[in-house]
């Protein structure tokens, strides 16, 4: 009990120099602005989309369990790091940034998570049926 | 652990859906803490290293060479690994932010304010980091001191985190806790396959990301924001001679002029003549990729022992660039006196190209990339 409250107060002083810290930028609304606005992102935009996905695959009476879930988890991380490169608007600052083809990665990459899953989900199948026949 | 849903409106079909419990939040957190503790201990490292106080410059360590190159190559790696983690927990735990009465004392609202500054914050973090790799800053602030704020922020409000939760990541730490018995039986294969997913997912964007610093998986590097081997001389370049305003005509008449007791001045030729040392270091940039390569020159701590500067002496760099954050760089005594310090004047087997700091430039072991001076102009006993 006493280290929880510890470990608290210890959370609570670090959260006070980070303030004092950010209310020394120069426009620290702003910023708060930004802060809050990652929540209604994340809050109303990602989450909400997540969900939705999974509800209309559900409507169309299919459950999002196990290697398909997976490989969606594992897309949609993989589009997530590739968006930046993707969107990132005007020119760099010499070739050397961002120097690589990230859409044909990005296709690459989602056909071998597709080709891994199916691969995965018909191995265990096939496994499954000789076990059953045998 | 069932969710006590008692939204007004009918509640989402998915918010049926398993998981969201606090095994699943555990389970993942756990990773997730491991991945921020990792970014905030590397990153105030780094904080230390680029901006030293006045009371540290003196002492920082010059090895292990490969030092900093380690350590910001791991902060953007865990950072990156965080993203997958940080999505599935607020996906474990959404349905809690609609919890009903949403503020049932002020205990429970100090607990949200605090759930809302950790949110905001790690989300922030992890944006704002991953887009400065990219060097694309939409934002109306500077990056590196409010990112170092909100680590802060967000360290803390972990650790208020952990304390409030602290009986139920107990009782759900194990499969065989009692919270984690307490929950239905059946999810456990369905959680398990989860994990399993967030896991992959963890791999993957570490492994198509982290060949910009980790030699060995540098084929597998399909989404990082730099590719190694892609450089004039086989190198990565951040600031062009263009870039910096250096041109050929401030080359054409170069001089090293070297201050202290004993000032002097040397042409390219003449600091050609002078004992060369090949060392094999690293450029680690701030922004965490990283690569070794061969640089030959002289030794630093040579050039000012011949300017009167004692074994104890530390360096003051400028560069003939006319403007830029990094012109002028300060040297402590552990980095100027280090063998392994030098003037460099070519880059693997090659003279330095424009872009690389010809006609000289400053290659110290452990640190960041921002304070390897190029086009070095003057050097001063300090
Ligand atoms: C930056 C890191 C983290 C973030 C952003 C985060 C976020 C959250 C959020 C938003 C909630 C819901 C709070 C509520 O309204 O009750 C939550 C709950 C929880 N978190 Fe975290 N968390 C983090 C790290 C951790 C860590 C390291 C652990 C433990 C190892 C952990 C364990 C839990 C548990 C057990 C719950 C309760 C879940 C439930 O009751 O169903 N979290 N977290």
């Amino acid at each position: 009990m006493a280290y929880r409250y510890a470990v608290a107060g210890l959370g609570l002083a670090l959260m006070g120099l980070g303030g004092a810290l950010l209310v020394q930028q120069p426009s620290p609304w702003r910023i708060a602005l930004w802060l809050a606005g990652a929540v209604v992102v994340h809050d109303g935009l990602v989450a909400p989309l997540v969900i939705a996905v999974a509800a209309l695959t559900g409507a169309f009476g299919l459950r999002l369990r196990g290697v398909p879930r997976a490989a969606l988890i594992v897309a949609g991380s993989l589009t997530a790091i590739a968006l930046p490169p993707l969107l990132r608007p005007g020119g760099t600052a010499n070739p050397t940034v961002v120097p690589l083809d990230y859409l044909r990665n990005w296709l690459l990459t989602m056909a071998a998570v597709a080709l891994a899953a199916g691969l995965y989900a018909g191995t265990r199948a096939a496994l499954r049926g000789a076990r059953r026949r045998t | 652990m069932r969710f006590p849903l008692r939204l007004p409106a009918d509640p989402p079909v998915t918010f049926k859906a398993r998981l969201h419990d606090a095994r699943t939040a555990t389970a993942v957190g756990r990773w997730l803490g491991l991945a921020f503790a990792v970014c905030f201990a590397t990153g105030v490292l780094s904080h230390f290293f680029q901006h030293p106080p006045d009371w540290l410059a003196d002492r920082l360590p010059s090895r292990p060479y490969w030092g900093y190159r380690f350590t910001q190559g791991l902060h953007v790696i865990s950072g990156i690994a965080a993203i997958p983690l940080l999505l599935a927990k607020l996906w474990a735990v959404y349905p809690r932010l609609f919890a009903w009465p949403p503020l049932r004392s002020v205990r429970h609202a100090l607990e949200r304010a605090s759930v809302a500054v950790l949110v905001a914050a790690g989300v922030f973090e992890l944006f704002t980091g991953l887009l400065n790799t990219f060097q694309w800053y939409p934002w109306p602030f500077s990056f590196v001191p409010v990112h170092f704020a909100l680590s802060w922020l967000l360290i803390g409000a972990l650790m208020v985190h952990l304390a409030v939760k602290w009986p139920e990541i107990r009782s759900h730490w194990t499969r065989r806790s009692p919270g984690t018995l307490a929950l239905p039986a059946s999810d456990g294969p369905d959680r398990r396959a989860l994990l399993a997913g967030v896991a992959a997912a963890v791999g993957a964007v570490t492994l198509t990301t982290a060949g910009q610093s980790v030699t060995a998986l540098g084929r597998l590097d399909l989404f990082a924001p730099r590719d190694p081997a892609v450089g004039p001389q086989g190198l990565p370049v951040n600031r062009t001679a263009k870039a910096a305003g250096v041109t050929a005509t401030a080359v054409r008449d170069w001089r090293l002029s070297v201050a202290g007791p004993r000032p002097y001045t040397l042409t390219l030729d003449e600091l050609r003549a002078l004992p060369q040392y090949e060392v094999t270091l690293p450029i680690a940039c701030v922004e965490g990729w990283s690569k070794n390569a061969r640089w030959t020159g002289v030794r630093v701590r040579d050039l000012l022992e011949r300017a009167g500067g004692g074994p104890g002496t530390g360096a003051r760099v400028e560069s003939l660039e006319p403007a830029g954050a990094y012109r002028v760089m300060e040297m402590g005594r552990e980095y100027a006196q280090d063998p392994l310090t030098l003037l460099a004047l070519r880059l693997n087997g090659e003279e330095l190209s424009p872009d690389h700091g010809h006609p000289a430039r400053i290659i110290a072991p452990n640190r960041p990339g921002v304070l390897q001076t190029k086009w070095v102009a003057r050097l001063e006993v300090a």
